[in-house]
């Protein structure tokens, strides 16, 4: 970065005239932002063996359960050259898979584990720990038809600041809140994001989920079936028709009607995940929203067959 | 529409093209179909319905004479961008960048009929294609 032509002020001191509000004390936030994941990257075993190093350790990561793994990939990418690895790609060329599912980089770390590590072993009956993650990393054969194919591992912030428009769209019926951050919040929420920052990310993002009292017209909401079914995203309104607060069961019986009855007669057939807690479906979906929606600003509910 | 000066921020009329959205009143008799059953119908959630795009290029994009298309709701966004990228014939080299409602743009993997649903506007989806970084 250039000088500043105004060495009166320092950089820091520039910064903290438009960033006068901290991060508003919230307790739940801060547990959910703190979540993470250990997980175990193991170089691709095809991979390794064309070039005779099979017998490279494995990668060890205590994953921000919030973050991305693009955010990840140049420690990935270090450790492996590190050992043995010869590479000389660019960083978007390296991806990752669970058991053989190349893993979307443009999702959050927490909610591809809840998918692909709990749903899915859910639906198998099992029910053992699967920690520490066994991620597969792969520096070759970017699978371009399932996975998105970036130009830059920089596009995630894209990807982000994208869902994070959307979510605005959803609340508020434009994306007026969002623009109307400065350079520097929009900076410093991305910023706070990759550098694991509570402080930093919601000093700013409480802009943006705080409503001034006015109810948000929907809520952004995702719901993830397994077996890779298409992901539904039907517009949430936060109140029913008496203004009351919605549940989270209504959510889930507006868009999954048979399965999440709004009145419970047997043995309930599913349930639904966030961030790895199964939460009450009577829980208001509006605070649901602003306490345990990942830093895209969407609430993803991961629903789980019993 | 006579009303040029008022955006409409309402749901647009067209939602019925999205006659199977989940949330209609089940018939109480009937049972509730199986988790299988509910997933079989997910995966074709969409398929009979089309959502109405409109394309509006922005900057220094060629503009279509017909600028309004029919895609199946069960599409991914992906499929909208491989459709204009041919209509104007642009490589996938070629920068473009699209947008909902010169608000966002959504990832390629978003379903069509999803994207209608929560931002249709007056029965179409309205998609902005740019060379360049046209909003935010």
């Amino acid at each position: 970065m250039p000088p500043l032509p105004d060495k009166g002020k320092t950089p820091a001191a520039t910064a903290s005239t438009s960033n006068t509000t901290p991060a508003p004390h919230n307790p739940i936030a801060k547990v959910i932002w703190d979540g993470s994941i250990p997980i175990q990257f193991s170089w691709d075993k095809a991979e390794a063996t064309a070039v005779g190093s099979n017998a490279v350790e494995s990668f060890f990561y205590e994953a921000p359960r919030c973050s991305y793994f693009s955010l990840l990939t140049s420690h990935v990418r270090k450790h492996f050259v590190d050992m043995a690895l010869h590479f000389i790609g660019d960083d978007a060329e390296i991806w990752y898979d669970y058991e053989g599912t190349p893993l979307k980089w443009h999702y959050p770390i927490g909610l591809l584990y809840d998918i692909h590590g709990l749903q899915a072993s859910a639906g198998r009956g099992m029910n053992g720990s699967l920690l520490p993650w066994k991620i597969t990393v792969h520096f070759q054969n970017f699978p371009a038809d399932k996975l998105i194919k970036s130009q830059a591992i920089d596009s995630c912030q894209d990807y982000f600041m994208s869902m994070i428009k959307e979510a605005d769209y959803l609340r508020n019926g434009s994306t007026k809140k969002v623009m109307n951050l400065s350079k520097s919040d929009q900076t410093q929420l991305w910023d706070g994001l990759w550098s694991n920052n509570y402080d930093k990310f919601w000093g700013i993002n409480h802009k943006l989920t705080t409503n001034d009292n006015v109810v948000a017209r929907h809520l952004p909401v995702r719901i993830y079936m397994p077996e890779n079914c298409p992901v539904i995203q039907d517009l949430v309104p936060s109140v029913d028709e008496n203004n009351q607060h919605r549940t989270l069961r209504q959510v889930l019986n507006q868009s999954l009607p048979d399965i999440f009855p709004l009145v419970e007669t047997g043995t309930p057939v599913a349930t639904a995940m966030i961030h790895g807690i199964i939460p009450s479906l009577d829980t208001s979906v509006i605070w649901a929203s602003q306490n345990m929606s990942y830093p895209d600003n969407f609430l993803h509910l991961v629903v789980i067959i019993k | 529409m006579s009303n040029v000066g008022t955006p409409s921020t309402e749901s647009p009329p067209a939602a019925n093209l999205l006659q199977e959205t989940p949330g209609a009143t089940t018939i109480d008799s009937a049972a509730p179909a199986s988790p299988a059953t509910v997933m079989a119908n997910l995966r074709r959630r969409g398929a009979n319905a089309k959502v109405v795009v409109r394309f509006k290029g922005v900057g220094g994009v060629p503009v279509m004479k017909n600028n309004l298309f029919k895609i199946t709701g069960n599409r991914k966004f992906s499929a909208v961008i491989q459709f204009l990228r041919k209509e104007i014939n642009y490589k996938n080299s070629d920068p473009l960048v699209f947008y909902v409602n010169s608000a966002f743009s959504p990832a390629p993997d978003e379903i069509v009929g999803d994207l209608f649903q929560c931002f249709g506007t007056d029965g179409t989806l309205i998609v902005n294609y740019s060379v360049e970084p046209a909003w935010g």
